[in-house]
């Protein structure tokens, strides 16, 4: 079988060509669905297995990033995104993706996907929007599916607002051992796995994120979110510094995020 | 129902852990362009609703709409400052910043939006305005507190209200109040008496801000004597023998420099003093750039759609066409650096929507030129510093760029004095279509007919940009309209672009266009052309708020905004799509084949404007040229032992010019849409300067294509011809430098000149129309020994300022842009050199060229002016060149090409100095065999000379004997290897003659701009 994802579309959403590419170079069947389409019910998340927010501008930041667009899901289709979760299908939000999902309370979430807000992103310490790349450690110990087996990969980060806060600092211990805290901003001359909860340096951490994390899932591990941009690095040939690095060209390092996802789908719906 | 007032405000929470960066960038802004250290800053967003919505409800919205629970306060109906618990403190000044009456305030619109998403039973009358309220505690003592405001808030957009410290105490906070704008009264048309003497009508001409000469406006008055006119004005019930308001708005739109390029239409009569020519040129417009193009277009099969349409396209390949447009927005971004930057970036992604069918933006492209940051002299009242130019217009460019979606792949910033009255700000877009749409139907051609209906789609129309073409065609001075000035709204015009994409593969679209400079009256009026005709119902036009009168409708140029004929029967489609992205789309009119353009206001005619008279009835201007050969002194050059040279090396790497711009780049987004394949920094740290740009568009393929400009306005001191022709070679250089196919190359010309038609004001109008000529003549000889046909251009002819007297005129500048073929971008080549031990060769000739040189300008400023910037300016052989380019890349394709670098601004030891940064490396050189090709050349020229045609590039010592075979016909000089140790040292005969530290140079390359460093 091959695996159905829903690419969100819409009010400023401006990722998801590369978002529908990499989902369609892991086998999967994709189509672009306008937010609007499943509020209205021509569209319905029930006919796919994964939801991808990609990456963008939602209503241009306004309010704080996501937190329009998140409202859009949570008022707009409460129920319907919440079926999706439990009914045990996949979620990432890439980016101002993530931002959605972190600002309408489904990450880090919770077991009963309440969608209260427990965390924010808020503006980078540097105080602008940059894009720069970054190396990436994922937790071996997560139980997230996007991220079975990655160790470390380059990608870009694109954003203002992209530094992981919450209100309560004993939240992070309490998602750090669930293993929720899947990914974090590394410093690549160091061994993996080597993940700290001292914050790096800038630009080694681009935005002074708490703990260094870049990305979070909810308890299930199906949900996952992250500022970074794997989708921007799905062919060698989008890399920073590819040109000084003689390698044979192919698939680029974010390629296995998806293949992650597309995976799954086969083992587990294939019935 | 009645409309309730309630207030919202939010502040950050004090977290530990959590710095408060809004507020942390207005100190920073503070420090490095005003040195004043301000010990902490905090602000409140306010947010005034006016609706039908009752306090309680807006009250259970704070934490869920306007605050993020996490790290905010909020509060409603009540001033947070007031909170001890949240201000504990008194602030010692307290600055509420908000915009005027009929701004554009794009968060108060998502705000409205998000309020709906709550509260569906939102009305439509409801508003939600946003404001800024400033903190500020532990101000110097020495300080003036009333000039604080002036460095935050543009007076042209926005009002400032400031509370000092004794009100502060005793919580008496100044607070502006919601700038609701008054209902106009609504004008009906009138007539203008053009039956007047000659006077009479220059006056209505500046009075109306119409910019039309007494040519132009003679031929108006003409026009309405003519019998027949006549007779069709009195059946239709229109004034017989004088235009509405209406008709001599439109014309005046019509007619403008800004939209018919009058001056590159003109007939011009050009003496050449220097060698005694005496000639008449009709049209430089079709004599230099059109003819060349035609030309090149019989040699062969990719020019598809030339100098007609929003933007040129070229066949990419059998599916894919790919289009270019550069725009630039110069008076606008002087009046507010924000708007006016961002309405110039958002406009041209509009050109690129409005080609063809429609056409999707892929890549910008950013050209700024300034006065220089570090600019110590008066500023005319009325402008800004230079550096608060640039944070604005880089900061409009960056939100309008990154909020579309559309990423800034490639561009550059200047720096002159003479920017100082008017910035230059050019906007590029390049776009991609399929060639054959579903349908059949080519993507390149629009398709309308007579009976198809005209929708406007996207925003509303205000009085925000009323006289923005005429405006531009006009010098800037101290009463300029505020009227002229809009702010973008990149999330609607996102929504706009979603949606005609989806219309265009869906078939729907028969023609498309913008609406940018003149409105409706030129979108609609210039489609009208392709069927001979059209009506519009000016009553029907959505508004922003009521009462703008028949004629601001017509030439309004209120952003975001397509004109679109839809066929009748797929009108209804159309309008479900658009129901669905949330985008307005309003039936406005139809093509007809009258003749005439026939605008209505519901039942009444306003204008009534034969077709032929609108777009083929302005005179042509009859202009004067005359070239003088300009003297300038030469160049004092100071001692050239290696360590001075060093020195040199140094402080030219520190020059605005040559300087990291870095930490700018990194704002824009250059990487969405996931094809950036050569980006504009490469090396080891990821902070060396790239050439051109290499995306590939299609997902997964690796076809490429390739994005560069270029830009010498220095040269133009000297020579317009040899500054265009350099600044053609040097996008086509950078091209070359990451392997572009020769094969498939297209330009773009865009010329920014000071007002060059003798006049009064002018006297000196001669001279630089003889400079226009010059560069059009580069431009012709240049493009077509390049076979580089230009497919769009622009031309932007007032760029000067009176202020206080004084005119301050910008130095004459093309910027040339550059869009090329890929074929494997696997084979694209990056400027850093790679690896220790690789050999660098310098390819193309040196000569002894350094007049108007960087060089010679840093030396020129550091004498204050004792030094001069004569010279030989460097001269072009574009053959010579071209045969050079396609050997090398070849080698690149062959994959013998480590690195290649432009050898251009401070030359070819600013180059090197360039790729070493990007292998953190050094490198030992030794450059006597170009003193051995020839012979004038000294060390001055060999090391910051800017010949044109030449490439600084490495290769892998396995690769250099190929190599060097492969550019065997051609100057190709073996100079050196990249080395280890931390030092460049350029060597002549085994002698010393330069030689720096690259930790210093990389020091004194990031310092100046905080390249990298924020």
């Amino acid at each position: 079988m091959k695996p159905k994802v829903a690419v969100l579309s819409g009010f400023g959403i401006n990722c998801e060509t590369e978002t529908i590419a990499v989902f369609e170079m892991a086998g999967a069947i994709v189509e672009k669905v306008h937010i609007n389409k499943l509020v209205n019910g021509s569209a319905n998340l029930e006919n796919y297995h994964i939801m991808a927010i990609p990456g963008g501008f939602s209503f241009g930041d306004h309010l704080g990033s996501g937190r329009l667009m998140g409202n859009r899901l949570r008022f707009g289709m409460r129920e319907q995104v919440r079926e999706f979760v439990k009914s045990g299908k996949l979620v990432i939000g890439i980016c101002n993706g993530f931002q959605v999902l972190v600002k309408m309370g489904l990450l880090p979430g919770d077991e009963e996907v309440s969608l209260n807000q427990s965390a924010s992103l808020t503006i980078n310490d540097s105080g602008q929007y940059e894009n720069r790349w970054v190396n990436l450690e994922f937790n071996p110990d997560s139980n997230c599916i996007w991220t079975k087996n990655l160790t470390r990969i380059r990608v870009p980060v694109r954003h203002g607002e992209g530094k992981f806060v919450t209100s309560e600092k004993k939240l992070l211990d309490e998602w750090d051992k669930s293993g929720q805290l899947v990914v974090r901003y590394v410093d690549p001359s160091t061994t993996y796995p080597s993940a700290k909860d001292n914050i790096l340096p800038y630009p080694l951490s681009p935005n002074q994120s708490w703990r260094n994390i870049a990305g979070v899932c909810d308890p299930s591990g199906l949900v996952f979110g992250l500022m970074p941009h794997p989708e921007a690095n799905h062919s060698t040939w989008l890399g920073a510094t590819w040109t000084r690095e003689g390698m044979e060209h192919g698939e680029g390092e974010g390629m296995k995020i998806f293949r992650n996802a597309v995976n799954y789908v086969i083992e587990n719906f294939d019935k | 129902m009645k409309s309730r007032s309630c207030s919202v405000e939010v502040t950050t929470k004090s977290i530990p852990g959590l710095s408060d960066s809004k507020g942390n960038n207005i100190k920073k802004m503070f420090i490095s362009d005003h040195n004043i250290k301000i010990h902490n800053v905090k602000i409140i967003h306010r947010y005034d609703i006016i609706s039908n919505l009752n306090s309680e409800k807006i009250e259970k919205t704070v934490y869920d709409l306007f605050c993020d629970p996490i790290i905010e306060h909020g509060i409603a109906n009540l001033h947070i400052l007031n909170s001890d618990k949240i201000f504990p403190l008194q602030p010692d000044l307290h600055i509420h910043i908000g915009f005027k009456p009929g701004v554009t305030d794009n968060a108060g619109k998502a705000a409205l939006d998000g309020l709906r998403t709550i509260y569906p039973e939102l009305n439509n009358s409801s508003e939600v305005f946003t404001s800024k309220i400033y903190l500020f505690w532990g101000i110097p003592d020495d300080v003036n507190i009333d000039e604080i405001a002036d460095k935050l808030y543009n007076p042209m957009i926005e009002h400032a209200i400031t509370t000092k410290k004794e009100d502060c105490l005793i919580k008496r906070w100044g607070i502006l109040r919601a700038p609701i704008k008054t209902t106009q009264p609504f004008k009906s048309i009138k007539t203008i008496n053009l039956n007047v003497n000659d006077n009479e009508l220059i006056k209505i001409s500046e009075k109306g801000l119409l910019a039309l000469n007494l040519k132009e406006m003679k031929t108006i008055q003409l026009q309405y004597k003519d019998e027949e006119v006549q007779r069709r004005r009195i059946e239709l019930g229109l004034p017989s023998d004088m235009p509405t308001d209406v008709e001599l708005e439109c014309l005046a739109q019509t007619w403008s420099e800004h939209c018919s390029h009058k001056i590159f239409a003109a007939n011009i009569h050009h003496v050449d003093n220097e060698t005694g020519e005496d000639t008449t040129i009709n049209s430089l417009f079709k004599t230099h750039i059109v003819t060349p193009t035609l030309d090149i277009q019989k040699d062969v099969d990719w020019l598809l759609s030339i100098f007609h349409d929003n933007s040129g396209v070229i066949a990419w390949n059998e599916q894919w066409s790919l289009c270019i447009k550069a725009e630039t927005h110069n008076s606008p971004s002087a009046l507010d650096p924000f708007g006016g930057a961002m309405t110039g970036i958002v406009g041209v992604n509009r050109d690129i929507l409005g080609t063809g069918l429609g056409s999707k933006p892929i890549a910008n492209t950013d050209v700024f030129c300034f006065g220089p940051p570090d600019y110590k002299g008066q500023i005319p009242t009325g402008l800004f510093h230079p550096l608060r130019v640039l944070r604005g217009v880089h900061s409009g460019v960056r939100t309008g760029g990154n909020e579309s979606g559309i990423p800034t792949v490639n561009g550059a910033i200047i720096f002159d004095d003479r920017y100082i009255g008017k910035p230059l700000v050019y906007c590029g877009t390049v776009g991609i279509m399929p060639r054959i749409l579903k349908d059949g139907r080519e993507s390149h051609i629009k398709t309308p007919s007579v009976g198809d209906i005209i929708y406007m789609v996207g925003g509303r129309v205000g009085s925000d940009g009323i006289h923005g073409a005429t405006f531009s065609s006009l010098e800037l001075t101290e009463e300029s309209p505020s009227s002229a000035v809009q702010i973008g709204d990149p999330i609607t015009q996102k929504k706009m672009i979603d949606m005609v994409l989806e219309a265009r593969d869906s078939g729907l679209i028969q023609v498309i266009t913008d609406n940018g400079a003149g409105g409706l009256s030129s979108s609609v009026g210039e489609l009208a052309e392709l069927t001979n005709g059209a009506f519009l119902d000016l009553a029907n036009v959505p508004l922003k708020h009521p009462g703008l009168s028949p004629w601001e409708i017509l030439v309004s140029e209120s952003q975001e905004r397509m004109t679109i004929g839809i066929k009748e029967q797929d009108c209804k489609e159309f309008e479900k799509l658009a129901l669905l992205h949330e985008v307005e789309a309003t039936i406005v009119g139809e093509f007809t084949d009258t003749g005439s353009f026939e605008v209505n206001f519901g039942n009444k005619t306003v204008a009534n404007l034969p077709m032929k008279f609108l777009h083929d009835g302005c005179p042509q201007l009859e202009l004067e040229s005359e070239w003088e050969v300009p003297t300038h002194k030469p160049i004092q050059f100071p001692s050239n032992n290696p360590e001075n040279m060093g020195n040199i090396l140094l402080r030219l790497m520190a020059r605005p010019n040559v300087a990291s711009k870095e930490s700018w780049v990194r704002s824009y987004d250059h990487e969405v849409q996931g094809q950036s394949v050569i980006k504009p920094f490469c090396g080891i740290n990821h902070d060396a300067p790239g050439d051109a740009a290499v995306i590939a568009p299609l997902q997964g393929q690796t076809q490429g294509a390739v994005i560069s400009n270029g830009i010498v306005p220095r040269y133009s001191d000297i020579d317009t011809y040899a500054m265009a022709a350099a600044s053609i070679d040097e996008a086509l250089r950078n091209a070359v430098c990451v392997g572009v196919d020769l094969d498939l190359i297209a330009g773009l010309d865009n010329f920014c000149w000071p007002d060059p038609v003798e006049s009064m004001k002018t006297p000196d109008g001669r001279y630089k129309l003889a400079q226009l000529v010059r560069a059009n003549r580069a431009l012709d000889d240049v493009c077509r020994a390049y076979q580089l046909p230009c497919i769009s251009g622009k031309d932007s002819m007032k760029n000067d300022a009176t202020i206080n007297g004084t005119k301050i005129s910008v130095p004459p500048t093309l910027l040339f842009s550059l869009i090329g073929n890929h074929k494997d971008v696997r084979k694209a080549v990056s400027s850093d050199f790679k690896t220790i031990g690789d050999i660098i060769y310098l390819v193309g000739e040196t000569h002894q060229e350094l007049g108007a040189s960087e060089l010679a300008f840093m030396l020129h400023d550091e004498t204050n002016g004792k030094s001069g910037i004569g010279g030989q300016v460097p001269q072009i052989d574009a053959t010579r060149n071209l045969a050079l380019y396609r050997s090398l890349t070849n080698s690149m394709s062959n994959g013998l090409v480590a690195s290649a670098h432009d050898c251009s601004d401070a030359g070819l030891a600013a180059a090197m100095t360039e790729c070493c940064f990007g292998c953190d490396s050094g490198a030992v050189l030794e450059i006597s065999s170009l003193f051995n090709h020839n012979k004038n050349l000294d060390i001055w020229g060999a090391l910051f000379g800017e010949s044109l045609g030449r490439i600084l590039v490495s290769v892998k010592p396995q690769d250099s004997q190929l190599f060097e075979e492969s550019m065997i016909n051609h100057e190709c000089n073996k100079i050196g290897k990249v080395t280890s140790n931390d030092m460049i040292i350029f060597n002549n005969r085994d002698k010393i003659i330069l030689s720096a530290n690259m930790k210093e140079l990389r020091e004194a390359w990031k310092g100046t701009l905080n390249g990298g460093n924020n």
